[in-house]
């Protein structure tokens, strides 16, 4: 999974917005394109499909500048957010319409429709007309037709957002069995940070047209470059503070409320304002020591936990507790720790 | 997001297709700014008796065709928009119908039921035998309001009951809930919701009516003239050009206040959204009286629709096309006779071919042109483009066949007709290839080319088959258009283009009814079967949604 498949180095300029970004696709990663709504995640995908044409740039695909060539001649496969099945055809011939295109011979493609067909589990859908499917079973044939034509990578745009939870999560962990089974190449888009944190090899976080971060999910949720993909990717407590100074071990911040925080192993020499990030679940509840104590001002129960906000009178921090926070209330006192060595210091 | 090669693609087309259609208009135009004499023709016709006779004419006879057709459709739109019952989407379904019939077809069942010695006297006749009772007024206000309503009447009640389907109900629960009575609710919100299709509507009518030629010709006489008719005699049987220009932008001045007035309603239609909903099902137990108001309300519009139309065909069996005087197929047989050719100067083989021949030619041009320039347009939201390809529709017909005949006068008879018939027919083709093209969307085209197909396989696999239906619907309603064509054949034709309108016309005008009824049931024929190809690709389209 090291060998490089695809690699983009892109601009294309919209009235509204610009590409500009450099990225590179391993072979066989699962690679999920995070963002929000207009951010540019699906333009990219058009472009990487040849749907689109960069005004600079080019897309290097196993080795071969694909950049002016038509879709047709590109071997990417690409499933749409509203699949985009042929409503004309059934099943059967919907999986056979790229074949035929391929000049397989009709043994080959038949054997080819018949192993998507058992693969997708859609052996007793092929006549099936589109029209009388599911949207789960909408996606399996959308998938099946992709894949089919055995595309050197698979682009899926937001494929999952037009299903329910339920559905939504079990093809989720059918598509990433299929893609270690198979070895795809698999560049998905979504806007949905939980979704490319659970199945992704590797992110890449963009924001206005821009590669942001790129890199393995845990790296990329627990050392963020900057605020916006700290709050992108999940909760986060975000106070600000001052470089106040270097000492033995590390740096000294002060806190806008006066407090002062030692954190280790930092790099940050400016005296702008810089921002201290903790997460959530960083944060213990310490009745005995606590470095913080505040009143509780939102409690919100999400089953097996609470997500709690306490304020301090300065900061507000966000924490996660177990059932001991069953006995709490707005407005309880509550003291909490975290150890410094989980906190990050983001740039603007 | 569109692509400059698309853009270069379409733009010759466009820009040829809005000189094809502007042109005309435009040497209308070019004439009365530029010729002198015009401006005192224009004072003199203003002074004139004629301008506000003819005006006042129109005003009327647009305003009561479009106020009694809305009123009549007014009861069978609620039972479309409100109830579910066996048979709705036939009915629905054969509301298309008079849309469909040549202009000259109208008048000829207008003639034969509700004419001096027609169907509907005999009924009166029979009813009433002592009181003398009869209806005289065809050929004259009554009768050309009457043939007005008969066209538009189905076609009002289809768009206002789909309107009507479209009103939320929770809307009129929350009037309920807040202590509005059913007369409160309506009046206070079903009504304002409507209001918007209702005023559309209402112009669209009035347009179709102000600018209504066949029927004011046939059946108006000397007395009762359309601003079409005024500029048709004119230049047809006066052969006063100047005259006929000056009347023609006078008409399109005022035209251009009624378009107005109808793009502004239209836009707001839009804004009353839309929303789908199951609607209670009528049965004969739960809801006797409304089963059997929908059921009286259904006859008297069948009625209404078919007597005309079925006493053509019944009529066209009877010795002499009289009622009672035996049944033969001698009118049939003497559409084949050197009569018919000595009346039409061609014989009845050459008159369906020509007619045939045009249509086709018509629905072919009209439809590539239309499918091209839909599909350059596809990524676009529709905008003024679009509606500069719409704009034909305010556009008099006569007018433009009469422009026509000033800027390409040397042309070949059959070039003319043609031009003006895929004017004429352009609008609504590419209405329908338009809104198909949006519909069909941009991804299925995007995944077939991803799967490998190029430009030419993704038309003959993708694209063909599924705007199949709405191309052939579309080739049809534009074959229907040419067919029912009477204007552009009268004033281009320069009477060496003989078609199956054209015939009715002269056979009416001659008082040859029993050919003219036994050439109308021909035309009837191919009527439905156009009719009948539009209806079985609508159906498809519908069962493919609701699956």
């Amino acid at each position: 999974m090291s060998k490089p498949i695809l690699k983009l180095a892109l601009e294309k300029t919209y009235p509204e917005f610009n590409i500009n970004l450099e990225l590179t696709i391993d072979n066989g990663e699962f690679f999920s394109l995070l963002g929000p709504s207009g951010c540019g995640k699906t333009t990219l995908l058009r472009l990487i499909a040849g749907l689109e044409k960069p005004d600079r740039g080019t897309i290097i695909l196993n080795g071969r500048d694909i950049t002016k060539l038509s879709p047709d001649k590109r071997r990417i496969g690409l499933v749409f957010q509203n699949y985009a099945l042929f409503p004309h055809l059934n099943v059967y011939e919907n999986i056979e319409y790229g074949l035929k295109l391929g000049k397989y011979s009709p043994v080959e493609r038949n054997h080819k429709i018949e192993e998507m067909l058992n693969l997708f589990q859609l052996d007793n859908l092929a006549k099936r007309a589109i029209l009388q499917l599911s949207g789960g079973e909408q996606q399996r044939v959308a998938l099946a037709r992709a894949l089919a034509v055995e595309p050197e990578i698979l682009l899926l745009d937001e494929p999952f957002s037009a299903l329910d939870y339920e559905i939504r999560s079990s093809l989720r962990e059918e598509l990433i069995q299929l893609q270690q089974d198979i070895g795809f190449t698999t560049i998905f888009v979504t806007h949905q940070q939980e979704e490319a944190l659970s199945i992704s090899n590797r992110i890449g976080l963009m924001r206005q047209g821009r590669v942001i971060q790129v890199g393995k999910p845990a790296e990329v949720y627990q050392n963020p470059v900057n605020i916006f993909t700290a709050m992108f990717l999940g909760d986060a407590t975000l106070i600000p503070c001052r470089l106040a100074g270097a000492k033995s071990e590390g740096q000294l911040f002060i806190l806008e409320n006066g407090q002062k925080m030692e954190l280790v192993s930092r790099e940050y020499y400016e005296e702008d304002l810089q921002w201290l990030m903790i997460r959530p679940e960083d944060i213990r509840l310490d009745a005995e020591n606590p470095q913080f104590e505040g009143e509780i001002v939102r409690i919100e129960y999400f089953g097996p936990l609470y997500r709690l906000e306490a304020d301090t009178g300065r900061f507000n921090f966000k924490l996660i507790a177990g059932k001991e926070a069953g006995a709490f209330n707005k407005g309880t006192r509550i003291g909490f720790s975290f150890d410094p060595g989980m906190v990050r210091v983001l740039d603007q | 997001m569109i692509s400059l090669e698309r853009i270069k693609r379409t733009s010759p087309l466009y820009i040829g297709v809005t000189i094809l259609f502007y042109l005309p208009v435009l040497a209308i135009l070019g004439k009365v700014l530029f010729n002198k004499q015009l401006y005192l023709e224009l004072a003199e016709f203003i002074h004139s008796g004629l301008l506000w006779n003819t005006l006042s004419f129109s005003v009327r006879e647009a305003f009561l065709s479009a106020a009694f057709s809305l009123l009549l459709a007014l009861p069978g739109a609620y039972y479309f928009g409100n109830y579910d019952f066996p048979g709705k989407r036939f009915l629905r379904n054969l509301l298309v119908l008079p849309f469909m019939l040549p202009g000259i077809l109208v008048v000829l069942g207008m003639i034969v039921f509700y004419g001096q010695n027609g169907t509907f006297n005999h009924w009166l006749a029979a009813l009433f035998p002592e009181s003398g009772f009869r209806f005289t007024g065809l050929y004259g206000f009554s009768g050309i309001v009457l043939a007005n309503v008969f066209y538009n009447f189905s076609f009002c009640i289809r768009v206002l009951g789909e309107s009507w389907e479209r009103i939320d109900p929770s809307l009129r629960e929350a009037s309920a809930s807040l202590g509005g009575s059913r007369l409160r609710t309506f009046w206070g919100v079903t009504l304002p919701l409507l209001a918007p299709t209702i005023s559309y509507l209402f112009l669209l009518i009035f347009l179709y009516s102000f600018l209504s030629f066949t029927v004011v010709l046939t059946l108006g006489g000397y007395l009762y003239k359309t601003f079409e008719v005024l500029i048709y005699i004119e230049y047809n049987s006066k052969l006063n050009f100047d005259r006929a220009t000056m009347i023609a932008v006078v008409q399109m001045l005022i035209l251009a206040a009624v378009l107005y007035l109808q793009t502004w309603s239209s836009r707001r239609i839009r804004v009353t959204g839309r929303f789908s909903r199951l609607l209670p099902q009528l049965s004969w137990r739960k809801r006797p009286l409304i089963c059997l108001s929908v059921l009286g309300c259904g006859l008297l519009a069948g009625l209404f629709f078919a007597a005309p139309l079925g006493a053509i065909c019944f009529r066209s069996l009877m010795r002499r096309g009289l009622p009672g005087s035996g049944w033969t197929l001698d009118n049939y047989r003497s559409l084949f006779g050197s009569g018919f050719r000595f009346i039409i100067g061609k014989s009845l083989t050459a008159v369906i071919v020509t007619s045939i021949g045009l249509a086709l030619t018509v629905a072919i041009i009209t439809t590539v042109i239309a499918y091209c320039l839909a599909r350059g347009r596809r990524a676009k939201p529709w905008q003024l483009g679009d509606l500069w390809l719409q704009l034909p529709v305010g556009i008099s017909f006569v007018t433009f066949s009469f422009g026509v005949s000033l800027v390409a006068r040397r042309f070949p008879p059959f070039i003319l007709v043609l031009w003006a018939q895929v004017f004429l027919a352009f609008p609504l083709v590419y209405s329908l290839l338009r809104t198909a093209w949006r519909d069909l969307g941009e991804p299925v085209i995007e995944a077939a080319r991803s799967l490998g197909a190029n430009s030419r396989q993704v038309f003959w696999t993708v694209e063909l088959p599924m705007m199949r239906k709405t191309i052939t619907t579309a080739a049809a309603y534009a074959m229907a258009f040419s067919l029912g064509d009477l204007a552009a054949v009268l004033m281009l034709g320069q009477g060496k283009l003989t078609t199956v309108s054209m015939v009715i016309y002269r056979l009416i005008g001659h008082y040859h009814f029993p050919q003219a009824l036994a050439m109308g049931v021909l035309f009837i024929g191919v009527s439905v079967f156009l009719y009948s190809l539009v209806q079985e690709n609508s159906k498809g389209n519908k069962v493919s949604i609701q699956d």
